[in-house]
């Protein structure tokens, strides 16, 4: 296995952008060439020496890479992007887009994660041990393709539009999440262990949102269908009972929400609707 | 001034019948002289095709709607940008490009001339500040008149000499250049959210019907003299059936023709070309259509050539586009412009494996190959409608080559493939008739006296091709041509050379040409007189405000048409 | 208007905000560029000013160019020109006001027209989340329920439904007053689309509002032969942002099934409208554009100047007519005037009180001939109609003077 080290040499007062931080840019590159990739500081063409001390930790025959990311990182933007395998070991924090469009391969972040983790996903998989920011597994502006496979893991708190215009994959956030998650959303899974701000599943069409915390509403828009003892994330099965919702009706769609019942007690008066 | 002096290249300039004749080009002061001094820089165009810079009859590049589709697509950039260069704007591209990127695409193509066939005459302004900001072209916009309320009641009231008067004041206030029609009629109703759908059909409240519109509109575009015919996208466009509304369309004026000079042009046919009676059974009213077109001289058409692929459909045409909306489930933006037309943007994909897209890339060739006389028939693909215009290149392929023609065939969906009669045409376009479609029959079309065409005095817009006549056969080695035509080895704008093996090296500012019918003094001051009392009532800006005036545009070249009225 | 001595003295037909901003804009007007020193402001000369401004930016790594809404779309061209130049990030006022509008636009599209069609032929006008009495004062007498159109007499052709948080001026002329809850439109539009494709509403009450109201106003909705909304920052601004005008889009896409349903928002700063426009052709995006690697990128939330501030992660600053330091939150506000910022003004604003570098300008559309865009896009010229003070050039004389130096300073580099 070879890996990569790379350390965060001075503060960064304007955004860093890459996208060749991944193994497979790295893959077949010496050390010197790996250097020389060209990443921006700003409007400033540089050189990844620039901004990182570049070292390799461990050599072997192995085809295996990976890439350490040492230091403050947090203005450092699409680590990850377009990686297709290896992984990727952030110490700190990891600035935005993090894993923009991987497709295989896995990345760790030890801290916290800037908004549109995982965006247009198609594979690989992300996890977080910190906080990330909106739109994690998100579409670009306009677009309705979102995260199409994958595995997105938040073990803190997520913000606003988890999952906006998901296609697939799954995404687990172990914290609470802000509104809208899984807005727009086509396919997947979106589970958030803790509570949801709330507008869960806003104008999905398919898809499924499982809320284990609180939400202090659901939207005019979700009929309740039933209560089940359980939902299946993965090969895990998450013990509930939850409230089944379908919806979003405003865009004829079928997806689902599921509410844990213990933790929603002002959702009861929906139980009048069950059959 | 600059001379330059092309040398030894293989001309096509239809319309001095020069066809593919080894010969020199000479260049002063911008235009094509006899003879140029030993001073003259000199272009080797040993081994290539040289041609008149290509001239874009209809292409949707300016203005309000463009730009709302801008807006409404950031997805549609992200994927396609071109960096700033010490000669170039930075810009995006794909299927609407931005200002700058749109000039140079289409001067990388060896385009010099493009015509913005759709501009709701309240927002012009926008239109030319946006016209004024792509570089390199010479470029035009045509007014929208076919739902326009003082139109309608002038042509109710029978007054056809004071609604000439009104549109020439209108071609004044516009800066525009011909009359464009889009669906008359049916974009007031659609202020209602209604639909027309027959010729005979009455415009809700105005008791006019599309015909009377369309006769009264073609009346009027004699009558003022104007170099173009009326410009027409006709009713009942994208359903089933409607190639009947087409030849009708085209029929309704075929009385008032004279002289073999066109009166009508019937825009993106491919669109308006569907035979049967649903989504289950169009198929391609292409030869139908052909058959009218080679029977009448007074008739000229454009395919609208879909290309497969993501796109923006953009027109005037508010129902249609709504239609469209509900028909692919994809975003959809509609502006309606008060007393004059509307807009509608949607996103589309047109699809090989899906029946009807198939069909309808089937429609647009063949509706080119079996129209037989070449000056009747213009390429475009409604940019960008059915197919952004970078896509020229390729379209020039299938028509020059069958086998090129097969390779898509043999992709598409196959019941489209047998519901067509496409793969059984043998017709390839020669570089010839190549030139015709592109830049000659256009130019002529337009009645642009001093384009299209390499004679002397003409403007120097010159297009120069690595096609080796000697050695390339269109016909098989179409990828190669299409490689040349996609970026020419050069491009040469008013005598100056603007790209070199397909990389923009100079950015003048071309020149927006505009037509001036020259009406009769008493009968203007009559109708203008007439327009203030309503204006105001019809319209929620002033009449003083709302005319362009002729130094708000960078470079604008008048063109006068001389009025019988 | 009546000019006198070269002042504007008195005027008719205008709007309260037009006359007042007519008759006042001479008060507090900066006379000759100023460069702080020491906390205090030197005056400098105007070539002394270009210089400093063309070097502050050229030399930046991330500068951001601001504002732009009180201008002209040709300054805006010239702006964006400087922006691609040097590198930076070119945003204008949409980023705090209707910004989330256009994020709504991009995901649904937008069903709208020009002003007259109003007037025309809208017997049902729904005014959210707006107070045009007072933000918009001439809009409803010239354009909606009081105008008069072809087809429409006046205001008894005419109903007009107000939704907001509390009972405004505008809402006391209305024929329904909605009472939403605040932050909960969002709920409002979802139940009020629901009842309009679907009928019936299992709940008794969405965002406060009983459910017979929204059924009752749905019915209004559908049928009507031509409804608008007109929305306003009270949308926009309450939570759910970019996702109230989604659901107020899907609503009226929704309706469009049914009748002719429209909506609009209602942009105020002037120009705004046209920086949107002029950003949009000549870079394919409406605001927060970043050309920092040299071809135009754009991803709000990301590219806004308001977030770059946030993060403190800009290095200089250019503000072109508007006062950020006024209305951006603090940490963005702090930010901005720590780094070197050259503001380019007529007044004397919280802004310029906090920049390194002011240069005067006069003003468009009173001082200065330009072309604006309405609220529904119609493109206008401006004329001038009194001059400036002496010495004082439009922000089209200021930028281009600085494009210029700028362009210089970065062949040498």
């Amino acid at each position: 296995m070879r890996e990569i080290v790379l350390t965060v040499k001075r503060a960064l007062n304007v955004p860093v952008e890459c996208l060749e931080v991944s193994p497979n840019s790295f893959s077949g590159k010496s050390l010197d060439q790996i250097r020389g990739i060209e990443i921006w500081e700003g409007n400033r063409r540089c050189r990844l020496n620039d901004i990182f001390q570049v070292e390799e930790e461990n050599s072997s025959a192995s085809d295996e890479l990976t890439v350490g990311i040492v230091g403050e990182a947090s203005r450092i933007r699409k680590i990850g992007y377009r990686m297709t395998e290896g992984s990727i070991a952030i110490e700190g924090d990891a600035g935005m887009y993090l894993g923009e469009q991987m497709s295989a391969g896995s990345i760790i972040v030890n801290g916290d994660a800037g908004a549109w983790l995982g965006s247009r996903m198609k594979g690989g998989a992300i996890e977080v041990k910190g906080n990330a920011g909106n739109f994690v597994g998100s579409s670009y502006r306009g677009s309705t393709k979102g995260m199409k496979r994958g595995t997105i893991i938040v073990h803190g708190n997520a913000g606003t539009e988890v999952g906006c215009w998901m296609r697939n994959g799954t995404i687990r956030i172990k914290g609470s999440c802000g509104t809208f998650p899984g807005m727009h959303m086509n396919n997947g899974t979106i589970y958030i262990e803790k509570d949801c701000s709330g507008r869960a599943g806003a104008q999905m069409t398919g898809g499924r949102v499982i809320i284990g915390g609180y939400v202090p509403a659901v939207l005019p828009s979700f009929n309740i269908e039933e209560v089940r003892e359980r939902v299946k994330v993965g090969e895990e099965k998450i013990p509930g009972p939850f409230y089944v919702f379908t919806g979003d009706l405003n865009e004829n769609g079928n997806g689902k929400l599921f509410i844990n019942v213990a933790k929603n007690p002002h959702l009861k008066w929906c139980e009048e609707y069950l059959e | 001034m600059t001379e330059l002096l092309i040398r030894n290249g293989t001309v096509f300039d239809p319309l001095n019948r020069i066809r593919g004749e080894k010969m020199d080009l000479a260049v002063r002061d911008g235009r094509i002289a006899e003879s140029v001094s030993s001073r003259a820089k000199i272009i080797d165009a040993s081994g290539m095709v040289v041609m008149p810079g290509g001239v874009d009859i209809h292409s949707h590049i300016a203005g309000s709607k463009v730009n709302s589709g801008r807006i409404l697509r950031p997805e549609d950039h992200e994927k396609d940008v071109e960096e700033r260069t010490s000669i170039t704007r930075a810009g995006v591209g794909y299927s609407i490009p931005s200002t700058f990127t749109t000039g140079y695409r289409y001067a990388r193509m060896g385009y010099t001339t493009v015509f913005e066939p759709a501009t709701p005459p309240l927002k012009t302004r926008h239109t030319h500040e946006e016209l004024d900001q792509i570089p390199i072209i010479d470029k035009a916009c045509f007014p929208l008149f076919g739902n326009n309320w003082f139109v309608m009641e002038y042509l109710k009231e029978g007054k056809l000499e004071e609604c000439a008067a009104y549109i020439a004041w209108m071609l004044n206030a516009t800066k525009g250049y011909a009359i464009k029609i889009v669906d008359p009629g049916g974009v007031e109703a659609w202020g209602w959210g209604r639909y027309l759908k027959r010729l005979d059909e009455e415009v809700p409240h105005f008791a006019i019907t599309p015909r009377e519109i369309l006769r009264g509109l073609c009346k009027i575009n004699k009558l003022l003299g104007m170099p173009h015919a009326i410009h027409v996208h006709t009713n009942n466009l994208g359903n089933p059936g409607n190639y009947l509304t087409t030849i009708e369309t085209m029929d309704c004026v075929a009385d008032l023709a004279s002289s073999g000079k066109p009166v009508i042009h019937v825009t993106h046919v491919q669109f308006c070309g569907f035979t049967g009676n649903s989504w289950l059974n169009v198929g391609s009213g292409a030869p139908e259509i052909a058959e009218y077109v080679n029977k009448h001289d007074h008739v000229t058409v454009d395919p609208g050539q879909v290309v497969f692929g993501d796109t923006t459909t953009m027109t005037a045409d508010g129902p249609f586009q709504f239609l469209l909306h509900k028909l692919s489930g994809n975003k959809w933006v509609n502006v309606d412009v008060e007393g004059e037309t509307g807009a509608g943007i949607v996103p589309f994909r047109y699809r090989r494996s899906n029946y009807v897209n198939a069909v309808q890339w089937g429609i647009g060739l063949e509706l080119m190959l079996l129209v037989k006389d070449p000056w009747k028939i213009y390429l475009t693909t409604d940019h960008p409608n059915a197919g952004p215009f970078t896509s020229y290149p390729k379209v020039m392929t299938w028509l020059m080559s069958k086998d090129a023609r097969a390779r898509v065939l043999a992709r598409i969906n196959k019941n489209a493939r047998r519901r067509l009669d496409l793969g059984g045409i043998e017709r390839e376009y020669t570089l010839e008739e190549i030139a015709i479609v592109t830049r000659a029959g256009t130019s002529k079309s337009l009645g642009l006296k001093k384009k299209g065409h390499l004679g002397v005095g003409a403007d120097a817009d010159i297009a120069v091709y690595s096609i080796d006549v000697a050695s390339i056969d269109p016909s098989r080695d179409y990828e190669d041509v299409r490689k040349a035509l996609a970026k020419a080895a050069y491009t040469i704008k008013n005598g100056e050379i603007v790209v070199k093996d397909g990389e923009v090296v100079a950015t003048p500012t071309g020149r927006t040409y505009w037509v001036d019918p020259k009406v009769s003094i008493d009968l203007m001051q009559e109708t203008t007189a007439s327009l203030s009392a309503k204006f105001e009532e019809y319209y929620t800006v002033r009449m003083a405000n709302y005319p362009v005036e002729e130094n708000y545009l960078e470079s604008p070249a008048r063109i006068e048409a001389v009025a019988e009225v | 208007m009546k000019i006198e001595d070269g002042r504007i003295v008195s005027l008719r037909n205008g709007c309260a905000i037009s006359i007042s901003k007519l008759l006042n804009y001479n008060r507090e007007r900066i006379l000759a560029p100023v460069q702080r020193r020491n906390g205090e402001f030197k005056e400098i000369k105007f070539e002394d000013a270009v210089e400093k401004a063309a070097s502050i930016l050229a030399n930046a790594k991330y500068p951001i160019l601001y504002g732009w809404s009180l201008t002209s779309c040709e300054a805006m061209e010239i702006g964006v020109e400087l922006a691609e130049l040097v590198g930076g990030v070119i945003d204008n006022t949409t980023t705090t006001c209707h910004g989330p509008s256009i994020l709504g636009v991009h995901d649904i599209g937008e069903s709208t027209c020009t002003l007259g069609e109003v007037r025309h032929r809208a017997d049902l006008v729904v005014y959210w989340g707006c107070n045009p009495v007072h933000a918009h004062p001439l809009h409803m007498s010239r354009y909606s329920v009081q105008s008069k159109g072809r087809f429409r007499k006046g205001r008894g052709d005419r109903k007009l439904i107000v939704v907001d948080v509390r009972k405004t001026d505008t809402a006391k002329q209305a024929d329904h007053f909605i009472q939403v809850a605040p932050n909960q439109d969002y709920e409002l539009l979802c139940a009020l689309r629901a009842a309009v494709s679907m009928g019936e509403l299992e709940e008794d009450f969405i965002a406060g509002v009983p459910a017979e109201k929204v059924e009752e106003i749905a019915d209004l909705m559908i049928n009507c032969e031509f409804g608008i909304i007109f929305y306003g920052l009270g949308l926009t601004m309450s939570a759910g942002k970019s996702r109230n005008i989604d659901a107020a889009l899907s609503l009226v896409k929704e309706l469009n099934n049914r009748t002719k349903f429209l909506i609009m928002p209602m942009r105020g700063h002037f120009n705004v409208t046209g920086a949107n426009q002029v950003t949009a052709w000549q870079t394919g995006y409406p605001f927060a554009v970043d050309f920092s690697k040299g071809y135009p990128r754009y991803n709000p939330g990301d590219t806004s100047v308001i977030d770059i501030l946030a993060r403190e992660e800009c290095d200089a600053a250019l503000v072109v007519a508007s006062d950020p330091i006024s209305n951006f939150p603090v940490a963005a506000s702090k930010h901005l005037s720590r780094v070197p910022l050259v503001t380019i003004d007529p007044h004397i604003t919280p802004t310029t009180l906090a920049s390194d570098i002011v240069i005067p300008s006069s003003f468009v559309g009173i001082e200065t001939a330009g072309t604006v865009y309405r609220m529904d896009g119609v493109p206008l010229l401006t004329r001038k109609l009194v001059e400036p003070p002496t010495g004082l050039r439009s922000d089209e004389e200021i930028l281009g003077a600085i494009l210029r130096r700028t362009r210089e300073l970065k062949e040498v580099a």
